[in-house]
């Protein structure tokens, strides 16, 4: 076979065949061009390298393992402060919404039944979307099981620890139905796992 | 990969010695990688501060992980995974890009001026492309390791590789004509 300028770029891409397109380079100024640049990429590349000195990250790591080591459970970030906010706000229009979509109010209602109406309307509420999480739940068990990936088993321990505070605070509920704080709580630890279950899920589809 | 023995203890020595509590032998293992580590985060994020944030959560997710390292896949492509995981998550957090790094000096080369063009013609070509080759021409790796830490085929390394340089090639003649 005579190579050729058209042969380059396969030549490139077949290692086999570049003592030809080298031979042939000898010949081809435009060849030997595209040859040099080839090279040239990789030598110039490991300038791209960046490196300096870091002298304070290993001191920063080991102090922050050492305060993983210590704290039993992870404290209450800020973006869980705001989740709880969002998480409340959602269960107060969940509550609105169902409130108005009522066919008539009751003629008479005092207040306390007012009270326990409302309450049940949030009680529902949970109910449904635990059945809703429960749903993908079982969807994610099936990715979550037997993996080895770090990010797997962090989700997975996450979701223990969610499933551990869900039913923490649920008993608490349980005892103090009227306490609302309860109940936001609650919205928020079921939006965070639900949250978490579909990173998982997505994570699962990209791969 | 330079991490197969470090001052005579094994990577399985050290991860073992670090599940109990040795932060020394974590230490080792943070000193042969960091570097690297912090060059691949730089190269993601286009900071140092945040390249140095990003290495400092990935060796805190090591160090949690480190009962399920799949030493037979290798060590140090599960290390650079989570490093690249870190760096996605930062990125999206703070809204930076990849191409942010164009900005930033070059560091020393030997061709400067193709090496300043060079890291144009990287920020315009595609992300997984310009991944690769900056893992196997910038940073070292074998393709097998390329292929562990991004998790494709190692046919799928070369051919993006190949597809890197030739996007590469493309702009740079252009560039320079």
């Amino acid at each position: 076979m005579t190579f050729e300028c058209k042969d380059l770029e396969r030549a490139l891409a077949v290692p086999e065949l570049l003592p030809e397109a080298r031979e042939h380079a000898k010949l081809c100024g435009a060849c030997r061009r595209e040859l040099w640049l080839w090279s040239e990429m990789s030598n110039a590349s490991h300038g791209l390298r960046e490196e300096w000195e870091s002298p304070e990250l290993w001191p920063r790591i080991r102090e922050a393992l050492a305060a993983q080591q210590k704290a039993a459970k992870p404290r209450p970030q800020d973006w869980r402060l705001l989740a709880g906010l969002a998480a409340a706000l959602v269960v107060a229009v969940s509550i609105f919404i169902l409130a108005l979509s009522r066919p008539a109010p009751a003629p008479r209602q005092d207040s306390d039944f007012l009270t326990e109406q409302a309450l049940r309307e949030v009680e529902r509420t949970e109910s449904a979307y635990r059945a809703s999480i429960e749903k993908l739940s079982r969807l994610a068990a099936s990715k979550l099981s037997g993996s080895e990936n770090p990010l797997t088993i962090a989700s997975r321990e996450k979701l223990l620890m969610l499933d551990g505070e869900i039913s923490d605070v649920r008993s608490t509920v349980e005892h103090n139905r009227f306490n609302s704080k309860l109940q936001s709580e609650l919205a928020v630890l079921y939006r965070e796992k639900q949250d978490t279950l579909k990173e998982i899920l997505q994570s699962a589809q990209k791969n | 990969m330079a991490a197969g023995r470090l001052r005579g203890r094994s990577d399985a020595d050290l991860i073992q010695a670090s599940r109990r509590g040795d932060l020394s032998a974590f230490e080792e293992i943070y000193a042969v990688h960091a570097g690297r580590m912090k060059s691949v985060a730089f190269h993601l994020l286009g900071d140092r501060a945040d390249a140095e944030d990003a290495v400092q959560e990935a060796f805190l997710k090591i160090y949690r992980g480190a009962g399920a390292i799949p030493f037979e896949a290798g060590f140090a492509p599960w290390m650079y995974r989570i490093l690249l995981n870190c760096c996605y998550d930062a990125g999206r957090k703070r809204r930076r890009q990849a191409e942010s790094q164009l900005d930033a000096e070059p560091a020393a080369a030997s061709n400067v001026p193709l090496a300043v063009a060079l890291r144009h013609a990287l920020g315009r070509i595609h992300p997984q492309y310009r991944m690769v080759f900056w893992l196997f021409e910038v940073e070292g790796f074998r393709h097998s390791e390329v292929a562990s830490i991004l998790e494709i085929p190692e046919g799928t390394s070369k051919k993006w590789l190949f597809e890197a340089k030739r996007e590469l090639k493309r702009l740079l003649t252009e560039t320079r004509a």
